[in-house]
């Protein structure tokens, strides 16, 4: 669990980044900035839930109810 | 392993798909190229040989392969059958039969329409330049594909490949 959701994250980020290229390369900068953002909100999702787990564990260790 | 098989099996085809697409852009070019020879050829058939019609059409396939010539080749031979249709309800027609094999865009097949039903209508002088123009048209359209492809056929491999791997990946 640990890294994998790291190196997961990479790969996105590297794929956005060659999509970002290839769309600008042939003169959609339009569709290259959706897929940028496709890319960052996938991730953002992974890591909300990911967030999400840390306050949860925070809330258990310190008992904040 | 069921894992690692599913996500070749993505890959494999989000590339397959890239690259299929990637050859229609740069078969589209060539096709319209084609088009414009045959058209070509055959105001040379009219002007020059005064052939009739389906023997003009099938002549101005001579040297040339794949769907374009099948396309005029199946023209004139229901151009030849088929006394009671006019060209342009025979193009139609077989427009829409090979519809898988040509990879042609609605301007074009527009164009070839009209072209169907202008031909044998006019005397030579006329048909002269109404095929002129539409050569024209067409290079036209060739010019603006080769821009097309030129721009889209890496950007279509690029995709393929990366898309399904983008996949692979948020899957995993």
């Amino acid at each position: 669990m640990g890294l994998d959701i790291l190196f997961k994250i990479a790969g996105v980020g590297i794929l956005v980044s060659v999509f970002h290229t290839a769309l600008k390369q042939a003169g959609k900068e339009d569709m290259a900035h959706l897929c940028t953002l496709a890319g960052f909100t996938v991730v953002l999702l992974w890591v909300v839930q990911l967030l999400g787990k840390l306050f949860n564990t925070v809330q258990d260790v310190f008992k904040l109810f | 392993m069921l894992k690692l098989i599913g996500s070749l099996l993505v890959l494999l085809v989000s590339s397959y798909i890239g690259f299929k697409m990637a050859s229609r852009c740069q078969e589209r070019p060539r096709q319209l190229r084609q088009i414009i020879t045959c058209v070509g050829s055959l105001r040379s058939h009219i002007i020059y040989s005064c052939l009739p019609l389906h023997e003009a059409i099938a002549n101005s396939t001579n040297g040339i392969y794949g769907p374009i010539a099948e396309f005029f080749q199946q023209v004139a031979n229901l151009l030849e059958k088929n006394a009671s249709l006019t060209p342009q309800e025979i193009i139609k027609k077989v427009l829409s039969e090979m519809e898988g094999s040509l990879i042609l865009k609605r301007p074009e097949i527009e164009v070839l329409y009209v072209l169907g039903g202008n031909l044998g209508v006019m005397n030579c002088k006329e048909q002269e330049k109404y095929l002129s123009l539409v050569i024209e048209q067409l290079e036209r359209f060739e010019n603006e594909a080769t821009r097309l492809r030129d721009l889209n056929t890496k950007m279509y491999r690029y995709l393929g490949i990366c898309g399904g791997l983008a996949i692979v990946i948020i899957l995993l």
